[in-house]
């Protein structure tokens, strides 16, 4: 259940739920709702109490659809292989199954613009892996996942189609005591079609984003940081704002004590191609904007 | 030299020496456990769940301190981490379905009998803490 402007609702929904049988520490297994591997922070975006940002990346992390891109229905098998004293170790992870969108998520919202509602929401198989190096330089990681991932949902007015598609992600990321700083490229190009009564409508993207970000641990209570987020959609004209998203942000965080904490955080935000919808923004976009955002967290 | 002086001395020796022995810990096991020695890199691998299993094979149980200063010399001496670190990094695994959290002690005491009574579990405990139950584990380079 969760609420963010427009999105979301009062259903209760699963994030994930699993059995896991780790084997060894070569291999493991798990099934059921499975947290996706895809990149450095899919998996865990939803756990805020671990990161200093209120926003992730928005490029690479769309908070508007987070539980769809969250975890899928199947399995998983994980392990890791040593690669010596010298060497690191190499961590893998390969999944298998179906996502549903979320019927309370930005993409849905985003078609109901479009003019397709649909009663049942659309589905598709999904099936990728994740492979990481830990360097033997102690907080280097290096890896990338890939993804491919399908579409398809019939409303009553039409229909949506989204052949499968090839997400790749490489990614690095590197901490040690006060300092971390880490980036990732995301690459998705997706020739989605809808067909609404007579009309068919190609909607063709070739999402290139990107971010990179730093912090650092001024006390043990207080940690700042900054990041540059970057989106880019290649297969439309670049030169229009509704199709890029360049966002800098410098962002705060005290932990009053061991479980509570606060945030804040300023977004400096040029383009309008990510998170904007046209039912809360019924007058149009202006290219740039600004945002400031606060939020105060409890875990246990 | 005056006797006062000399016991001075002596109590801020003593001083000295006690906190110093404070600052380090005791690696203890279940005395099921067949190794007497564990790397650094086994014994922080075991302690941030990315290993499951001793050196020898056998079924490795991390057991932690709630807070105190032998956690707080275990966690900086042995894993390279603040507290803090520590608990945000077992979070992203609980949260993330990749782990359970490591059974936590509220005291030495506690911990010692839980080690005591569990197989396969390895925890720490500060130099001053009676250790006859459980087997001590030597860390080695």
């Amino acid at each position: 259940m969760y609420q963010l402007g427009e999105l979301g609702g009062p259903n209760v929904q699963v994030d994930w739920a699993s059995g896991d049988y780790k084997v060894n520490d070569y291999f493991g297994f798990r099934a059921g709702k499975v947290k996706t591997a895809l990149g450095l922070f899919n998996d865990s975006q939803d756990v805020d109490a671990i990161f200093l940002w209120i926003l992730l990346p928005q490029s690479v992390y769309p908070a508007d659809n987070k539980s769809f891109l969250l975890a899928h229905l199947g399995g998983e098998v994980y392990g890791e292989l040593p690669l010596g004293d010298r060497g690191g170790k190499l961590l893998y992870r390969g999944f298998a199954g179906e996502s549903i969108l979320d019927s309370n998520g930005g993409y849905v919202q985003q078609l109901a613009e479009d003019g397709l509602t649909f009663a049942t929401p659309p589905q598709g198989k999904t099936y990728g892996g994740d492979l990481r190096w830990q360097a033997p330089l102690r907080g280097l990681t290096v890896g990338a996942s890939a993804v491919v991932q399908a579409l398809s949902g019939t409303a009553s007015v039409g229909t949506l189609q989204i052949p499968s598609l090839l997400v790749t992600s490489p990614y690095a990321q590197f901490e040690r005591g006060k300092f971390y700083v880490a980036g990732e490229y995301r690459r998705t190009p997706a020739n989605a079609v809808l067909a609404i009564g007579p009309e068919v409508i190609p909607l063709p993207e070739d999402q290139r984003s990107w971010f990179v970000m730093g912090s650092y641990r001024i006390t043990e209570r207080f940690q700042a940081g900054s990041y540059y987020s970057h989106y880019v959609n290649k297969a439309l004209d670049t030169a229009l704002p509704a199709n890029y998203s360049k966002d800098w942000v410098v962002s705060g965080r005290y932990d009053f004590n061991a479980y509570f904490y606060g945030k804040i955080e300023g977004h400096f935000l040029h383009g309008t191609g990510l998170g904007y919808y046209e039912s809360t923004n019924p007058n149009g976009l202006r290219p740039n904007s600004n945002m400031l955002a606060a939020k105060i967290g409890f875990t246990f | 030299m005056s006797k006062t002086r000399c016991l001075i001395l002596l109590l801020g020796f003593m001083s000295v020496w006690s906190a110093a022995r404070a600052q380090d810990v005791v690696l203890v096991a279940n005395k099921g456990v067949q190794i007497s020695a564990i790397s650094p890199a086994d014994l922080r691998a075991i302690f941030l769940g990315a290993k499951t299993r001793f050196a020898d094979g056998f079924h490795a149980l991390p057991v932690v301190l709630r807070g105190g200063p032998a956690q707080e010399v275990f966690l900086k001496n042995y894993l390279g981490e603040s507290p803090q670190e520590f608990r945000l990094r077992w979070q992203k695994a609980v949260f993330t379905g990749q782990g359970a959290m490591p059974k936590t002690c509220d005291s030495e005491a506690a911990l010692i009998e839980y080690v005591a009574a569990t197989p396969g579990a390895i925890g720490y405990v500060s130099r001053i803490s009676p250790q006859d139950n459980v087997k001590t584990l030597v860390p080695y380079k």
